[in-house]
């Protein structure tokens, strides 16, 4: 939790949404890099099956994983609108394979509740909590967590 | 902590960097020095002491300055054959080198250094003192060398008025809190005898604390030596070392000076300033640069090289599409003077990342030397080719892996004196380490003249240690058996010596230099010396690789593990113990498949009638490496993978290709030895 409260602080952070298995993702907008459509990704030997590779971002070998994958829901396929989302995160630039990006929108502090798993079914470690926006429900992520180590097999 | 001293960070750092400088240069000629007395080497050792007690005085490190300036004095006697060079004089001046060094450290990190400063410069004071027998020791500076015009003026009045002329030379004790304060009373006091002409350091450096321990001064005047003793004698934490009495010659400007011994202390003390303004006068034709500055350039040149590939296909496609006309032909104009521009551009900047190995091979005479002594043993170390030049990089890493090898050589491979002289060979021993430069790549060689490696116990000692069996290790060839004491967990030295029994053994001297992208190679002969040969590239960031496919996804092999390549009929695919080889020139070599080692789950496409082979050097031992297709050969830049990713066993890297996608830089004898570390051993 520490992450958002530092960023709560600000009483006000704005989000980029994406959505996951019909379901909206939230992630603070001062994480994301840029938004890329699908390209060729580099398969990389011996690594976590979430990992799905690395591509050449603008002379970066910048890896790529599934979220999906990574916060364990169920595999879903490349369509029309799947995107790229860069996010970096203390100088580590990584590549999230998300089904869609939506608009982008403002939440303060107290709207966030923390993150029941049992409703949303995915693991609970990866979030930071969840919020309701016009109605909809948003799942904040932690992305320190999800970025952080076991990217690799171990040998 | 840096900010104990009144000099800003950069003036730190400069004088850091000079300190390094002049801690080598004693060291290289201490060692010189316990072989041949040469007695410029005692100028060369003066000159670097003068220069670093005179800076470490203006830093304000005092027991720098005071080390540094006890160290003189014995350099002095040395100087004068008052004391003669004795392994013991070595062993304390060294001492005295890891005590500066210390300082050194405390200077740069802020943290107290843990040293015997009682204790060395206690060993400095018997050295000194052990051969002074009594004589009171003349000053050293002839007046007339360094005194300015009126100075000089103001002293012949005197001489003329029939006043007598002094040079006093005071000691100020190295433990006291206030040389400077000292110096000033002294100079006061002096004054109270006759006129101070002139003083070394001058008043105004002592009146802002610029102080050493040393206090010179030429006095005109009408006292006698003892009225100036007496007059000295009530300044505490002072003592009077000469007062001798100079001549009208002496005033002489330097070229006239008739006292040749004085005179060239004083023209000495001149000549290392002028030496000092020449050297800043040179080095004003070059600019310190960060390193990281360099290591930027090398990036962007590295995607102009990647640029550089893209255009020239870029170009080929447009010939092969269009007919040739103006614009195409332009295009390959420009596109070809790029390349050559961007070429050597990064042979320039590739050039500004080089050090001379010098710079490392400085460490290892002093290492050598007191390893040679612990373990009883006598032997010249020769260094060559320290001009040769390889990228900072490579030599930060190649460090350990060199001094490994030497441990080894002095440790095992050199025998006692005893020893050799009943084999018939020299008492003394030789290690050389020898650097060159052969097309583009760097060649170390560190060759002794020791015992050699036996092939037998090698091959009995691995067996006994379950590296091989009996039965495998009789098929063996001696350079296959030698070559197994860079397998890990092998290592001969029975018993755990201080020296080389540190746990580190030659398998991680190869993986070192297999991460550089290098190679080693032993060539060994019983009872007559052993060579080992490491061969490294010219830089990191760039390198020639061999581009393979496997299943649509390319692949870089760098060329420095690449042997040859085949094309193999499928029908010359044996299988031995389920295991496939291929057989070469009469060899058989064990032939894994790319996929396999990469995990990739792939359904072979058996149709074609022959497999494409890569043939790797294993260190020594040959392999085959089953590939989809060879796409070609190509320098690639390489970039690491990030921190995300971690360090993946066989894989060094990636990098960007002609048509912008990533390849996976593959490390091949890592790979095996990670993920299929069974597949090469029994075959």
């Amino acid at each position: 939790m520490e992450r958002f409260e530092q960023t709560a602080e600000a009483r006000e952070i704005q989000l980029v949404g994406f959505v996951l298995a019909g379901e909206l993702y939230g992630v603070d907008i001062n994480w994301v890099r840029e938004i890329l459509t699908p390209q060729r990704i580099t398969r990389v030997p011996h690594v976590a099956p979430f990992v799905e590779g690395v591509i050449n971002d603008r002379g970066r070998v910048v890896p790529v994983i599934d979220l999906r994958k990574r916060l364990k829901l169920r595999a879903g396929e490349i369509s029309r609108t799947t995107r790229i989302a860069i996010v970096e995160v203390e100088g580590l630039a990584v590549g999230m394979i998300v089904d869609s990006v939506s608009e982008t929108f403002r939440l303060s502090a107290d709207q966030v509740e923390p993150a029941s798993p049992v409703i949303i079914g995915v693991d609970a470690d990866y979030l930071l909590g969840v919020a309701r926006v016009d109605e909809r429900l948003v799942i904040l992520l932690d992305l320190a967590r999800i970025l952080a180590k076991g990217a690799r097999i171990a040998v | 902590m840096a900010d104990r001293f009144e000099l800003s960070p950069e003036d730190i750092k400069v004088f850091l960097d000079e300190a390094e400088e002049l801690l080598q240069v004693m060291e290289e000629n201490f060692l010189r020095l316990e072989k041949s007395r040469e007695p410029e080497l005692l100028q060369d050792i003066f000159r670097a002491a003068h220069t670093l007690k005179g800076s470490s005085a203006t830093l304000g490190h005092r027991n720098m300055a005071e080390v540094t300036h006890s160290m003189e004095n014995i350099f002095d006697k040395l100087r004068k054959g008052k004391t003669q060079v004795t392994s013991g004089v070595v062993d304390t001046l060294f001492a005295c080198l890891d005590v500066l060094r210390a300082y050194k450290d405390e200077i740069a990190t802020g943290e107290d250094a843990r040293v015997d400063r009682d204790g060395i410069l206690n060993r400095l004071r018997v050295l000194d003192e052990g051969t002074n027998t009594g004589a009171s020791v003349a000053p050293m500076v002839a007046a007339g060398a360094v005194l300015t015009w009126d100075e000089r003026q103001e002293a012949s009045e005197g001489l003329e008025k029939g006043e007598r002329l002094w040079m006093v030379h005071i000691a100020i004790e190295p433990n006291s809190p206030m040389p400077a304060v000292r110096a000033f009373q002294s100079l006061m006091a002096l004054g109270e005898l006759g006129t101070v002409v002139r003083s070394w350091p001058s008043q105004e450096d002592v009146e802002q604390d610029r102080v050493g321990l040393d206090l010179r001064a030429l006095l005109v005047g009408g006292s006698r030596p003892e009225e100036i003793r007496k007059g000295l004698a009530e300044i505490q934490e002072t003592s009077v070392i000469g007062v001798v009495e100079q001549n009208a010659a002496s005033l002489a400007a330097p070229q006239e000076a008739d006292s040749p011994d004085e005179a060239a202390e004083g023209a000495k003390a001149e000549a290392i300033s002028s030496e000092g303004n020449r050297d800043r006068l040179r080095g004003n034709r070059t600019v310190r640069v960060d390193v990281e500055i360099l290591d930027s350039l090398m990036n962007l040149v590295g995607e102009l090289v990647i640029d550089r590939t893209r255009l020239t296909q870029i170009v080929g496609t447009l010939e092969g599409r269009y007919q040739v006309g103006d614009v195409a032909q332009d295009l390959g104009r420009a596109s070809a003077h790029i390349g050559r521009v961007t070429g050597e551009l990064q042979e320039r900047i590739m050039r500004a990342r080089m050090l001379p190995v010098e710079n490392l091979f400085k460490k290892f005479p002093r290492m050598v030397r007191d390893l040679s002594i612990k373990a009883g043993k006598e032997m010249d170390f020769i260094l060559r080719g320290e001009e040769t030049e390889l990228d900072r990089s490579v030599i930060e890493e190649i460090g350990d892996p060199l001094m490994h090898l030497l441990r080894n050589a002095v440790d095992h491979a050199i025998e006692s004196p005893e020893e050799r002289v009943r084999a018939g060979k020299p008492a003394r021993g030789t290690v050389i380490l020898e650097a060159s430069q052969q097309e583009n790549q760097i060649v170390l060689v560190v060759r002794d003249d020791g015992r050699g490696i036996d092939p037998e116990k090698i091959r009995n000692h691995a067996i006994r240690k379950g590296v091989l069996t009996a039965e495998s290790a009789k098929r063996l060839s001696e350079a296959e058996v030698v070559d197994l004491i860079f397998a890990a967990g092998f290592s001969t030295a029975e018993k755990i010596s201080d020296i080389s029994g540190r746990g580190v053994g030659m398998d991680v001297v190869r993986k070192n230099i297999e991460k550089l992208n290098g190679t080693i190679e032993i060539d060994t002969r019983v009872g007559q010396g052993t060579e080992f040969r490491i061969k490294l590239p010219l830089t990191l960031a760039i390198i020639r690789a061999l581009l393979v496919e496997i299943d649509r996804e390319v692949f870089a092999i760098p060329l420095s593990s690449v042997t040859e390549t085949h094309r193999i009929p499928l029908a010359e695919i044996k299988t031995v113990n389920r295991r496939e080889v291929i057989m070469l020139r009469g060899k058989v070599l064990p032939l894994l498949r790319l996929v396999d080692l990469l995990g990739f789950n792939v359904e072979e496409k058996e149709a074609q009638e022959y497999v494409l082979v890569v043939i790797i050097n294993l260190g020594g031992k040959e392999v085959g490496i089953a590939v989809h297709s060879l796409v070609g050969e190509q320098e690639v830049v390489i970039k690491s993978l990030g921190t995300f990713l971690g360090e993946i066993p066989g894989l060094s890297g990636a990098t960007i290709l002609g048509d912008g996608n990533v390849a996976i830089i593959l490390d091949v004898p890592s790979l095996i030895k990670a993920w299929v570390p069974d597949a090469v051993k029994t075959a």
